[in-house]
């Protein structure tokens, strides 16, 4: 393995080309999808179109950047799309009751349970895929008992403005899902949690052999990522005007696209949320894109399983890693 | 009978076995907590029937895809293939005949294959391959049958009532389990899976061929889930499904971990899966008599998994986890 690195060494140009191709690869797929679907749909890129990729991709993202600090660590996060839903069920079940304050009470519960998968991660040594997937059926679970599995409508229209009103044109989503990314974007670059996170994903030993509390930040990764999917889900609720049980089923697999699209190795310690609003923008995109051309949710699933499997395989790096479980 | 020694063995070999299984100890617990809460329902004919009905369906999921979890690896994909394959069958009944069932095994292989070679190859994470793959499989299958299941008849055989009480889905998948204890127990492929799975970098060093027993692993499951399916599409309704359940996926998995193969790989197998495939059953058909809301079931299984596969966990001091 040494050998074969210090050979590479001088080909300085091969490594910077290939460097880069996980930069500029998404932004050439991004406009890729957009000039392909403009072609075939002409309103694709009229205000109205906007408008609709702005409310497809605005709470995609937050939840997405939590997802990605989750796959830098090389862990996974199955019960994002569930913790959603949870968030957003609470928050329309609730808000009659205590107004304002579900918010808080949502994003805790969902910050709880974040927790746990990390506790069960860091502590107890369940692989993180199935800690999640146990917890997102408990989750469900919740969720299907609290809503008793009906469509639940939030009556006031006051609290819908926190997503939906208008300010430069855009819906306020736009600047929730804009915000969240750029203080991820900064907690990942500028700050030492970033740092350890990038650590903790290259190299474990090495992260705890140089005084990393391995354990302990996982468990704030996990919570960090419960809080945003938390948060996605009060503003998702906020935008659709209400919720039921069986949203957010099938997001887990474009959530994961989205992110390894971007170029957020699925192996961890490279990438980061600065990419993955690429990703997000290629998978809420050709999905929007998709639905306005009325092409139904089974090539979805097909186009983002596809999506899904190719960026995994060039995204990972084979020369680093010996094992991959 | 006589024989002294004989007689000291047996709490020995009874002590050494609960040490090995202790989910034995569980599934005597439930049978005898269950048995006295509701004693008329849950040892009458029915229930019997129903047990062994669930448990044919766990375990013809289960069987492959433990061969793969012993190497520490995932292979979700069985539910794709059954309904992938559920669905070839009703599109190539009219050219096949009755030959269209071939379609499932050949699914199943195909898809072994595939997600073995990709794995070792491209070095990705085995869960989140198969269950891209998974989720692309619905989507064609859906894509296949137009959006709503089809109905497929002529295969009514498989299911044809042969011994009163014991279905025949039962009888058929006797084979298949044994055929995978076959394997586990008797051939050196076994031995190397095991090294594979607990300590990778040992195995290479060791000359075995690590590459080529990952592929043979997931091929393996491949073909048992491939297999199995053509048992479980008569037995699940006839029909190729077009929505993917869940829980479909989950319980194989917790009947793995509750039997007592640990997700990091290296000891268990199929013929602890199915310890573990009746175990949940009892627990789940108990828990379907009791006033419980099936979402509080739903909510009760995820519990179950994080539990036993802390349990299962235990012990793994060095291994690091992701």
């Amino acid at each position: 393995m040494m050998q074969e690195k210090s050979m590479n060494r001088p080909n300085l140009s091969m490594e910077w080309l290939r460097s880069n191709t996980t930069t500029i690869g998404p932004i050439l797929f991004v406009i890729a999808v957009v000039a392909i679907f403009q072609v075939i749909n002409p309103s694709f890129l009229s205000y109205q179109g906007i408008i609709t990729l702005i409310y497809a991709m605005s709470y995609f993202l937050i939840a997405a950047c939590g997802l990605t600090f989750v796959i830098m660590t090389g862990s996974f996060d199955f019960s994002v799309p569930n913790m959603l839903k949870l968030s957003a069920l609470i928050c329309v079940l609730y808000i009659e009751k205590i107004g304002l304050l579900v918010i808080p009470v949502a994003l805790l519960v969902c910050l709880g349970f974040g927790f746990i998968n990390g506790l069960l991660l860091a502590k107890f040594k369940v692989p993180s895929f199935l800690a999640t997937l146990g917890i997102s059926i408990v989750v469900d679970g919740i969720a299907w008992f609290l809503s008793k599995g009906h469509l639940l409508i939030m009556q006031d229209v006051k609290f819908r403005s926190l997503s939906t009103t208008f300010i430069a044109g855009f819906p306020s989503i736009l600047y929730w899902g804009i915000g969240i990314w750029i203080i991820c974007t900064f907690l990942a670059l500028a700050t030492a949690f970033g740092r350890r996170t990038y650590a903790v994903g290259g190299n474990l030993e090495g992260a705890g052999l140089s005084d990393i509390n391995v354990a302990r930040h996982r468990i704030y990764i996990f919570m960090l990522s419960g809080f945003l999917s938390g948060l996605a889900g009060v503003l998702y609720m906020y935008q659709m005007g209400g919720g039921s049980a069986n949203i957010g089923a099938d997001m887990a697999i474009p959530l994961f696209a989205s992110v390894v699209a971007g170029g957020t190795a699925l192996t961890g310690g490279v990438g980061g949320p600065h990419r993955t609003i690429l990703g997000v923008i290629i998978i809420t995109w050709i999905q929007a894109g998709m639905s306005m051309l009325a092409i139904g949710k089974d090539i979805q699933m097909i186009t983002f399983g596809l999506i899904a499997i190719g960026m995994s395989i060039a995204t990972v790096d084979r020369k680093r890693i010996k094992i991959v479980k | 009978m006589n024989n002294q020694n004989r007689k000291r063995m047996i709490p020995a070999v009874i002590k050494q076995t609960l040490k090995m299984h202790p989910v034995i100890i569980v599934f005597l617990a439930l049978l005898v907590i269950f048995g006295s809460i509701y004693p008329g329902s849950f040892f009458s004919p029915i229930n019997f029937k129903a047990i062994l009905r669930q448990f044919v369906t766990l375990t013809l999921f289960a069987l492959g895809p433990s061969f793969v979890v012993l190497t520490g690896r995932l292979d979700l994909s069985y539910v794709g293939i059954w309904m992938l394959g559920g669905v070839l069958v009703w599109l190539f009944k009219p050219i096949l005949g009755m030959f269209a069932i071939i379609m499932i095994p050949v699914v199943g292989i195909a898809t072994g294959l595939f997600i073995g070679v990709i794995q070792t190859k491209a070095k990705i994470p085995s869960f989140i391959l198969t269950l891209s793959l998974l989720v692309t499989y619905t989507g064609l299958t859906a894509l296949i049958a137009g959006g709503y299941p089809r109905a497929v008849g002529g295969y009514e055989f498989i299911t044809a009532p042969l011994i009163p009480l014991i279905p025949t889905t039962f009888l058929l998948s006797i084979p298949i389990i044994v055929a995978a204890i076959f394997l586990m127990k008797c051939t050196r492929m076994c031995v190397y899976l095991n090294a594979i799975g607990s300590n990778e970098e040992g195995a290479r060093l060791a000359g075995i061929n690590v590459d080529k027993y990952k592929i043979l692993a997931f091929t393996l499951s491949g073909i048992f889930t491939g297999i199995g399916a053509v048992v479980l599409f008569q037995h699940l309704g006839g029909s190729a499904q077009v929505e993917l359940k869940l829980n479909n996926i989950v319980w194989p998995l917790v009947a793995i971990v509750l039997g007592g193969t640990p997700l990091t790989g290296g000891s268990g197998g199929p013929q602890r899966t199915l310890l573990g495939a009746i175990t949940f059953t009892i627990f789940y058909r108990g828990l379907y008599l009791t006033p419980l809301h099936p979402t509080m079931i739903t909510l009760l299984v995820g519990i179950v998994l994080i539990v036993s596969i802390i349990v299962s966990a235990r012990g793994l001091k060095g291994v690091t986890v992701t």
